[in-house]
C-alpha cells in the first residue's frame, strides 16, 4: 500500500510548489499525484502575469495591491486573507526567480511589470504571454531536483476521514487500470477549477473538471462561494477558448451584426478596455437583444483588421493562430467570432488562510479552495499569486502536522472494495445516455440560464434540468469500455459525474443570492446588498445527499464596503 | 451528402491484443476542427475504447502529440481539414509517437522521456549568494533562453528523432534544449552547469545528433533545438570538454580545411577514434582507388587561411585552430608533394578568388560558431 506523509492531490501551480515546500523537510514523504502529467496542468495556460507590489515601475506596496483586491472581489474577499497574500507577494516572486523562472526584464534588469485590469499600479510580472507556462515548468523542474515523488496518471476517487482527521483518499491508476488506498496523515487537494461545467462555453482544459472539489463535497467537506463564476468577455465562439485581453489593448473593436462599436453605449470613455465583467454583459445583451452576427446571431465579431497584417503578426500571433486553427477564421481578412467564456472560479472548498478545512490534515490550495482572496471578481494577475502564496502555506501548515500523527490503522481494503463496486456497476449498466451528447446538455443549461445574466425562473429550470441530469446517468450513463488500462471512457465519465455535482451546488447558491456581485448578476436583483449579502454562502452536502445552504461571515479588517467604480 | 474523411487509426490494447492493428473511421468535415476533434468524434460517437491523451485543447499542455501520417504533431493543432486537402483522399493515418513504450491506442508512456530530465539535471541551482530581491538578468540574457523555454514537453521531437532512432541512449532534442536554457543562465551556479553540460556529453550522448533538423521542423512551439543541441556542445567544447569523437572530428575539420583547404577522409578515423587507417588505405589499393594521403592544397590557399581567420574571428567559434596540428599537417604536405606549401599555394590565388569562395567560407564560419 502506497503511504504518505503529506499527499498532494494536483500538480499544477499549487501543488508543485506545495511539494517545493513540503519537501523541504527531509525525513517527510511527500507524494504528488495527478491525473495528467504535472506540465500538462492548467497554469500553463496563464498568459498575463503575476500581481506582486515590487514597485519595480512605480511605487507601490502591499496594502495598495490588497485594497485593488479588495475592491476588485466587489468586497466579498476576507481582508486579513488578502493582505497576507499581497503582504507576501514579492518575497514569493522573487523565490520562484531565484529558482529560475525567466521574468521579462526591465533595462536595468530587474522584474519588468505591466499594468492590468482593476490595478491601480503596474504591478503584473510577466514572461511574455505565457507566464503561466514558464512558472509551471520551473517548478517541475525544481521538483525533479528535489527528487518529488510523482504519482502520474492517477485519478482522484474519494477523500477517507473519520470525521475528525483526514486518512488518506482512493484513487484510479489510469494507466494500468485498479482502485488504490493512497495512506496518508495530510491530504493538499491542488486540483484546479471547475468551469468545464460550462462545457464549450469554458477557456478551462478539458480536465477542468473540479475533481478535488467535488471529492470533498461527497466528503461532507463544505464549498463556498460557488455561484462565483467568471467570465472572460473574449471566447472564440466555437470552443471557448480565450483570446487575450491583450487583442483589445492593442486596438480590436468589438462590433455588432450592424457593424456598430457597441460599447460607446456601455462605456462611452473605455469603450472596448472597460473591467471584464461589464465587457462581457454587453457583449451577452447585444446578444440577447437581437443584435448578434452570423445566422443565429448568437456571437460578437472582433474586429482586429484595420490593425494591418505586420501589427498582428508581431503583437498578437497567438490570437492569429488560435483564430485560424480553432475557428477558420482568417483575422487579417476576417472579423472574429467570439462570445464570454467561463474562465475562472473563484468559489470552491472552504478553506481558512493557512488552507485549512474542517477536517484536520485535509487542506486545499489554488483554484479548488476558497480561502476567499478573490471574492466575488477575481483581478487577472491574482491567480498565479494564489497558488504559490497557499500552496506554501498549506504545505508549510500540514508539515508540521504531520508531525505529531500516526497513520491510520486502516489498510483501506473497505473503501476499495467499495469503489470498486461502483466503477464495475457503471461498466455493467445499460448504456442508454450519451456522455458526449450529456456532457452538451450540461453545458448549454449552465450558458444560457445559470450564466453572465441570471434570473430566478430560468435558475430553478436549471437546478431541474441538473437533477434531471444526475437521475439520468444514475440509469443509463455507462462505460462502454471494459478494459482497464488507459480507459479513457472511465475517467470521463467519472469527471462528468464530478462537474454534476458541482454544477448543481453552483446553480443552489445562485438561486440563494439574491443580490448583484461581482461576477455574479441577477437581472432580478441588480443591486448589491451589503446588508443581508455581504457574506459567504455555504453548501454542504448531508448523508442523505440532499445539499444543506448556509452563510459565513466575511472578514473585514481596513476596508469598509463601498460602491464598485471604475 | 456531408464532406467526409478517413482516419485510420493504430489500435493497441497490451491487456488483450496480441498485435497492433489499423481500424478506419469515417469523420465528416463540418463537425470539426481539428484533429483533436476528429478524435473525440470518432471517441464520442463511433467507438468509446479509444484511447488518448488530451488537455488544454489550445496547444499550451503537450498532452496530445501523436504521429500523423508519420510526423509528430499535436492534434489539438492541426487544422483537420489541411489534414485532408494534404493527404488528397488517402486515409489519414494516426499512430502513438515513436520511440517511448505503448500503453494503449495512441497513448505512449512518457515516463521514459521525462526521466532524461532527472538524468541530465535541467534545472536551475542558484548561484551564491543569492540576493534578497531578484537577479539582475538583462533583457538580452532573457532573449536567449526566449525560444527554449516555449517548449511544452510534448515530445513531438522525440518522435521524429534520427538520433534516438539510432541510439536509444541519446536524451531527446528537448532534452537538450533545456540543457541550453539552464547553461545560458547567469543565475545558475557554475559547477551546476558544468555537471549538467557533462551530463549532456556522456548520459544524453548529445554528440549523437545527426543535424537533421527534423526537430526543428515539426516542433509545434517554435523551439529549434537543433541549434540548441549546436549550441551546447560549443558550451561544452569552450568548458574543456574536447575529448569526445565529435569535437576531435570538428577539430579535424577546423584544422585540415585551414591547413589543406579540405578534410581529410583517410586521416578522420584515426584522429577521431584513434583508429589505424591502413588497412583502408590498402584496400583502397587493392581496388586500384587513387589514394591520397593528403590532400592537395588548393592554390591561393594562403589567401583562405586569412578568409578563415577572419570568420572565425567575427563568429567566435567555440573551437580554436591547433596551430601545432596545423604545422603538423604542413610538414607532410611538404614531404609528399615535396614543395614548401607557402609558396606553392599561393601561385594561382588571383585568378581564384571569386565571390563565390568568400560566400562558402562565410558558410563554413558560420556552421562553426553556431552562436
Amino acid at each position: 500500500m502506497l503511504e504518505y506523509d503529506i499527499l498532494i492531490v494536483g500538480a499544477g501551480g499549487a501543488g508543485l510548489y506545495a511539494a517545493l515546500w513540503a519537501s523541504q523537510n527531509p525525513k517527510l514523504k511527500v507524494g504528488v499525484m495527478s491525473k495528467v502529467y504535472p506540465v500538462r496542468s492548467h497554469t500553463g495556460a496563464a498568459e498575463g502575469g503575476i500581481n506582486a507590489a515590487l514597485g519595480n515601475v512605480a511605487p507601490d506596496s502591499p496594502e495598495k495591491h490588497a485594497f485593488d483586491t479588495v475592491k476588485g472581489s466587489d468586497y466579498l474577499a476576507d481582508q486579513d486573507a488578502v493582505e497576507l497574500m499581497t503582504q507576501m507577494g514579492p518575497q514569493i516572486i522573487y523565490d520562484i526567480e531565484h529558482r529560475g523562472v525567466p521574468f521579462s526584464r526591465l533595462p536595468d534588469g530587474r522584474i519588468a511589470q505591466r499594468p492590468f485590469g482593476g490595478a491601480s499600479f503596474p504591478r503584473t510580472c510577466y514572461a511574455a504571454d505565457r507566464t503561466g507556462l514558464v512558472i509551471l515548468h520551473t517548478l517541475f523542474d525544481q521538483a525533479l531536483r528535489q527528487g518529488v515523488e510523482f504519482l502520474n496518471e492517477w485519478f482522484l476517487l474519494n477523500l477517507v476521514h473519520d470525521g475528525e482527521r483526514v486518512l488518506g483518499v482512493t484513487a484510479w491508476d489510469i494507466r494500468n487500470g485498479g482502485v488504490h488506498f493512497v495512506k496518508a496523515k495530510a491530504v493538499i487537494l491542488a486540483t484546479g477549477g471547475h468551469a468545464r461545467m460550462y462545457w464549450n462555453r469554458t477557456s478551462n482544459a478539458l480536465g477542468n473538471t473540479g475533481d478535488g472539489s467535488a471529492a470533498a463535497l461527497r466528503a461532507g467537506i463544505p464549498l463556498k462561494d460557488m455561484e462565483f463564476v467568471q467570465f472572460h468577455p473574449t471566447g472564440l465562439r466555437k470552443t471557448g477558448i480565450l483570446i487575450t485581453e491583450g487583442a483589445r489593448g492593442e486596438g480590436g473593436y468589438l462590433i455588432n451584426k450592424d457593424g456598430e462599436r457597441f460599447m460607446k453605449r456601455y462605456a462611452p470613455e473605455k469603450m472596448e478596455l472597460a473591467p471584464r465583467d461589464i465587457v462581457a454583459r454587453a457583449i451577452e445583451r447585444e446578444i440577447l437583444e437581437g443584435r448578434g452576427c452570423g445566422p443565429e446571431g448568437d456571437y460578437i465579431c472582433l474586429d482586429l483588421r484595420h490593425l494591418g497584417e505586420e501589427k498582428l503578426m508581431e503583437r498578437l500571433p497567438q490570437t492569429v493562430e488560435h483564430a485560424r486553427v480553432y475557428e477558420g477564421v482568417d483575422p487579417v481578412k476576417e472579423p472574429i467570432p467570439i462570445r464570454p467564456t467561463a474562465h475562472y472560479s473563484m468559489g470552491g472548498i472552504d478553506t481558512d488562510k493557512y488552507g485549512r478545512t474542517e477536517i484536520k490534515g485535509l487542506y486545499a490550495a489554488g483554484e479548488t479552495a476558497c480561502i476567499s482572496v478573490h471574492g466575488a471578481n477575481r483581478l487577472g494577475g491574482n491567480s498565479l499569486l494564489d497558488i504559490l502564496v497557499f500552496g506554501k502555506l498549506a504545505a508549510e501548515d500540514a508539515a508540521e502536522y504531520v508531525v505529531g500523527v500516526e497513520h491510520a490503522a486502516t489498510d483501506g481494503a473497505e473503501f476499495v472494495r467499495r469503489e470498486e463496486e461502483f466503477i464495475k456497476s457503471l461498466t455493467e449498466k445499460e448504456p442508454r445516455e450519451n456522455l458526449g451528447q450529456m456532457r452538451r446538455e450540461l453545458g448549454e443549461v449552465m450558458a444560457s440560464k445559470v450564466g453572465i445574466f441570471r434570473e430566478e425562473k430560468p435558475m430553478l429550470e436549471a437546478l431541474e434540468a441538473i437533477r434531471e441530469l444526475k437521475e439520468r446517468a444514475k440509469s443509463g450513463l455507462a462505460v462502454v469500455d471494459r478494459s482497464r488500462r488507459f480507459n479513457l471512457n472511465l475517467v470521463q465519465t467519472l469527471e462528468f459525474l464530478n462537474l454534476l455535482d458541482l454544477a448543481e451546488v453552483t446553480t443552489l447558491c445562485a438561486v440563494e443570492r439574491k443580490e448583484s456581485r461581482g461576477a455574479h448578476y441577477r437581472l432580478d436583483y441588480p443591486q448589491r446588498d451589503d446588508e443581508n449579502y455581504l457574506k459567504h454562502s455555504l453548501v454542504r452536502r448531508k448523508e442523505d445527499g440532499t445539499l444543506e445552504h448556509g452563510w459565513k461571515e466575511v472578514v473585514i479588517t481596513k476596508w469598509q464596503p463601498q460602491e464598485r467604480k471604475y | 451528402m456531408a464532406e467526409k474523411a478517413v482516419l485510420r487509426i493504430y489500435r493497441y490494447n497490451p491487456e488483450v491484443d496480441q498485435n497492433p492493428f489499423y481500424r478506419e473511421y469515417e469523420v465528416p468535415l463540418d463537425e470539426v476542427q481539428t484533429l483533436l476533434d476528429a478524435l473525440f468524434f470518432v471517441q464520442e460517437r463511433l467507438d468509446p475504447t479509444l484511447s488518448f491523451r488530451f488537455f488544454c485543447r489550445a496547444a499550451v499542455c503537450g498532452s496530445c502529440a501523436v504521429k500523423v501520417n508519420g510526423v509528430s504533431r499535436l492534434a489539438c493543432k492541426t487544422r483537420f481539414r489541411d489534414l485532408v486537402e494534404a493527404s488528397g483522399g488517402r486515409p489519414i493515418t494516426v499512430e502513438p509517437l515513436n520511440f517511448l513504450k505503448p500503453v494503449k491506442d495512441l497513448v505512449v508512456d512518457h515516463d521514459a522521456a521525462f526521466e532524461n530530465l532527472k538524468t541530465l539535471k535541467t534545472w536551475c541551482e542558484p548561484k551564491e549568494p543569492i540576493p534578497e530581491r531578484e537577479y539582475r538578468i538583462p533583457p538580452e540574457e532573457v532573449k536567449k533562453y526566449e525560444r527554449p523555454t516555449n517548449c511544452i514537453l510534448c515530445f513531438a521531437c522525440y518522435g521524429n528523432c534520427e538520433a534516438v532512432m539510432d541510439d536509444p541512449k541519446y536524451a531527446g532534442p528537448f532534452a537538450f534544449s533545456r540543457v541550453y536554457r539552464y547553461a545560458v543562465d547567469s543565475r545558475v551556479k557554475d559547477e551546476h552547469k558544468r555537471e549538467m553540460v557533462k551530463n549532456a556529453l556522456e548520459a544524453g550522448d548529445v554528440w549523437s545528433c545527426v543535424q537533421c533538423q527534423k526537430c526543428i521542423y515539426v516542433c509545434p512551439k517554435g523551439v529549434r533545438p537543433a541549434e540548441d543541441i549546436q549550441n551546447v556542445r560549443g558550451i561544452a567544447a569552450e568548458m574543456g570538454f574536447r575529448d569526445y569523437p565529435g569535437v576531435r572530428k570538428l577539430q579535424h575539420f577546423v584544422d585540415w580545411v585551414y591547413a589543406t583547404g579540405q578534410i581529410n577522409r583517410l586521416a578522420l578515423p584515426e584522429e577521431v577514434y584513434g583508429v589505424d587507417p591502413t588497412p583502408l588505405i590498402n584496400k583502397f589499393r587493392e581496388k586500384g582507388a587513387e589514394v591520397w594521403e593528403v590532400p592537395k592544397p588548393l592554390p591561393g590557399l594562403l589567401e583562405f587561411r586569412d578568409l578563415i581567420l577572419e570568420v572565425m574571428k567575427e563568429k567566435k567559434p567555440h573551437l580554436d585552430i591547433d596551430f601545432h596540428h596545423v604545422r603538423r599537417i604542413d610538414k607532410r604536405v611538404e614531404e609528399v608533394f615535396k614543395a614548401d606549401v607557402c609558396t606553392r599555394i599561393t601561385e594561382k590565388f588571383e585568378e581564384q578568388k571569386s565571390d563565390f569562395f568568400s560566400r562558402f567560407w562565410k558558410k563554413l564560419g558560420e556552421f562553426f560558431g553556431a552562436s
